[in-house]
């Protein structure tokens, strides 16, 4: 018999590659990709959860998980280093009866049903780790409660040109759910899923055992659980949520992403005390910012060494940028080098990274935005031009 | 491991004025984002002494709030950890009068905490170094005292120093306390590696006999009288030490060259501190920020020269900062003109103000307030 249990436990969904992000997921997973200067994807969302009261948070991670397993550690930087609960990283393990990858979004919480159950909770919050936003949790599960719901969704209003790009919600006026559209092409409604669920714990394991029996099942939740709740008749209610949310999941929404944080016309505060996204910390001296260089509306990190030119870029913790260089619209990841006489113009450029002498990465941009992207810890030879749209 | 760290927080407090009426030494910030005493407790984490007591005599709150568990340092472990000691007296009256008093405090913790030498430092002085090399050369010395010290040329003929060393094919031959001194000579930097029971007898001594003062009662009379063995132990890379105000100011500045930030802030012995989990810094497009060294969470719209600006500080359009410290939470509002100022935590230098010092005599703007 079990002495405690937790009313409200997270499991994050982390495991996935984020195969369009390409060359900055070739070696970690998409959560632990670097975001606004300092932080990782996953920051948001921990960040989130202990400023809900949620301080129970397994994250189910597959792909690629070494970076962002030592990046978590012990959960200390989220004041998740808890004695009863805390962060816990649950990988695909063996069992006795048969070992298996996490094959879908439901299975991962399927095979982890022991861990889940470790802390006996009323409700279960399923999170995924690739958005950027700010959200107290704990009014949408005060909504959950007021429902009376077994399964509460997470929508946010997004432009009617872009539903085809979401599975949309279509609820009533009180907020019951009666219908799921994945990817519509003429939508009924612009209430789009944001991929956080809360269910009522013993709803969702029957759920997933019993989706688990089912061999045709692909063992997701967009596609298998939430339609066999509501074809089942059990009350499914949509939480609307508005703010900043941003999905990161394209080279071009990530770039996009960082800018809105030097665009003065997107409200998305992350100075609030209140609410702070905490990250881990590096031990990096402070930013020197040189006699030549020149900084136009920009963010830059500590553990930086300025000497060149910067306008409208966000440089991470701990790069280095010569003299002579001139770096524009761009996305400069931690611990990268861009050697003197080089030009960065609409790009990414990954962590690690050196760009050696006088090469040209991306150009202006007029019309339509294509972004240039070097992958994670790579060297660019002198004198290389990589084109806008180009991966190297 | 067999060193046990000690360190003396309050070591000349009073020559820091305004700048430690409410810390102490050790919790002076630094550097942009450090406090004094993130140095020596950095140096001795990454030299893998883990159990280490830091004496306090008053003032101790931002100390201990700048600590807390110290798992920033990487202290914060089963097996070993920091113990703040505040003084520990038998009356009201009673404050340390002297390092060895302020031991004679701590001597249970010197018994309890496992390891057979003690490492002494001070927090007043700002380097990089590996104490076990120093531990290395201290046991193949086979003396009782290793002495830290390096060599600095005085910048003028009267110019003294606390300890000061001469010698001959590395043996001390003579121990001077604040004497002048010249390139010939090694300067202590208040770092000493002492046998433990040896030391706990010294202390037993001298404060029997109502001595308090580490060099004086301590190394130079034991040295000259009773023929103590000293071992020296030569640091060469840079070292800043902070004695008083212009030296405070000086040290900040002299981190905005390159070499010596490359010396101390060495990615592999890092320096951390206390995680604020402030925002990165955001430039405008009309500011100007030349020559300076900026922690996270700043925004800074006007223009900063040769400055030193700690974590989450604004600088509003049209100010101007130019040879300055400003320390954490503080505002320097629209049209405000700040030169070789030390302006500290969360203070606000309204619109259109004027403060200007200079580098031997810089305006000090103390904790909290608006000018």
């Amino acid at each position: 018999m079990l002495e405690r249990s937790k009313e409200c436990i997270a499991m994050l969904l982390a495991g996935g590659q984020g195969s369009r992000l390409k060359v900055l997921t070739s070696d970690i997973a998409k959560p632990a990709v670097s975001f606004g200067g300092k932080y990782k994807i996953i920051d948001f969302t921990l960040s989130n959860c202990i400023n809900s009261g949620i301080d129970t948070v397994g994250i189910l991670t597959q792909y690629e998980p070494l970076v962002l397993n030592s990046y978590i550690g012990n959960g200390q930087p989220w004041g998740l280093n808890r004695n009863y609960g805390g962060v816990k990283i649950l990988p695909p393990y063996s069992r006795s009866q048969k070992s298996e990858w996490y094959k879908g979004t439901a299975n991962a919480i399927y095979q982890n049903i022991h861990y889940i159950d470790m802390y006996n909770p009323e409700y279960v919050l399923v999170l995924s780790g690739d958005h950027i936003y700010k959200m107290d949790y704990s009014k949408m599960l005060e909504y959950h409660k007021e429902k009376q719901a077994d399964c509460t969704i997470a929508v946010i209003d997004v432009p009617m040109e872009e539903t085809y790009r979401f599975g949309i919600i279509n609820a009533n006026e009180d907020g019951s759910i009666y219908e799921f559209e994945e990817k519509p092409k003429h939508a009924k409604s612009t209430k789009a899923s944001m991929g956080i669920y809360i269910f009522k714990w013993s709803v969702l394991r029957e759920y997933l055992i019993q989706d688990e029996e089912d061999p045709n099942s692909s063992n997701d939740f967009g596609k298998n659980i939430l339609p066999n709740l509501l074809n089942d008749g059990k009350k499914l209610f949509a939480y609307s949520f508005s703010g900043y949310w941003k999905d990161v999941g394209t080279l071009e929404s990530l770039w996009e992403a960082n800018m809105d944080l030097i665009n003065p016309n997107v409200d998305f505060d992350l100075k609030d005390t209140d609410f702070k996204i905490y990250a881990r910390n590096y031990a990096k001296p402070p930013s020197f910012i040189s006699k030549n260089s020149s900084i136009k509306n920009s963010i830059i990190s500590e553990g930086c060494n300025i000497q060149g030119t910067i306008e409208n870029s966000i440089i991470f913790t701990g790069c280095t940028i010569e003299e002579n260089v001139h770096i524009k619209n761009s996305v400069i990841m931690p611990n990268s080098v861009i050697k003197s006489g080089s030009d960065v113009n609409y790009s990414i450029v990954g962590e690690n990274c050196v760009i050696n002498e006088n090469c040209t990465v991306g150009k202006d941009q007029l019309f339509s935005i294509q972004i240039s992207v070097v992958g994670t810890n790579k060297v660019l030879p002198e004198n290389t031009t990589i084109l806008p749209k180009e991966i190297f | 491991m067999k060193m046990i760290g000690v360190i003396f927080s309050n070591i000349f407090d009073h020559a820091l004025g305004d700048l430690t009426k409410h810390r102490t030494l050790a919790s002076l910030p630094f550097g942009s984002r450090y406090r004094l005493i993130d140095f020596v407790l950095s140096n001795m984490s990454n030299s893998s002494i883990d159990h280490i007591g830091v004496i306090t005599k008053y003032n101790y709150q931002s100390l201990m709030d700048h600590l807390g568990s110290c798992e920033e340092w990487d202290l914060n472990r089963k097996n070993g950890r920091v113990v703040i000691i505040p003084p520990f007296s038998n009356g009201p009256s009673e404050i340390y009068q002297g390092k060895l008093q302020a031991l004679s405090g701590a001597l249970t913790f010197l018994k309890r905490a496992k390891g057979h030498y003690v490492l002494l430092s001070s927090s007043n002085i700002i380097c990089n170094i590996d104490y076990d090399e120093v531990f290395k050369s201290h046991v193949k010395s086979g003396e009782k005292v290793t002495i830290v010290c390096h060599k600095q040329t005085p910048k003028n003929s009267d110019e003294r120093k606390d300890l000061v060393l001469s010698y001959k094919d590395n043996k001390v031959t003579d121990i001077m306390i604040n004497h002048a001194y010249t390139d010939e000579n090694l300067i202590g930097m208040g770092m000493y590696i002492v046998e433990k029971d040896f030391l706990i007898d010294v202390i037993d001594d001298c404060v029997s006999h109502g001595l308090y003062d580490l060099e004086k009662d301590f190394l130079q009379k034991y040295f000259l009288q009773k023929g103590l063995g000293i071992n020296i132990y030569e640091f060469k890379n840079s070292v800043l030490t902070i004695e008083d105000v212009p030296s405070y100011f000086r040290c900040n500045e002299l981190l905005l060259d390159e070499n010596i930030r490359k010396d101390i802030f060495n990615p592999q012995n890092p320096i951390y501190t206390k995680v604020r989990d402030e925002i990165p810094t955001y430039y405008s497009s009309n500011c100007t920020v030349d020559n300076c060294l900026v922690a996270d969470g700043c925004r800074i719209l006007g223009t900063v020269e040769n400055s030193i600006l700690f974590r989450d500080i604004t600088i509003e359009e049209g100010a101007y900062v130019k040879d300055s410290i400003i320390m954490q939470g503080s505002v320097i509002k629209k049209g405000a003109n700040v030169q070789s100022c030390i302006i500290d935590k969360d203070t606000v230098i309204t619109e259109n103000r004027t403060l200007v010092g200079n580098e031997s005599c810089p305006v000090i703007v103390q904790k909290g307030q608006t000018v």
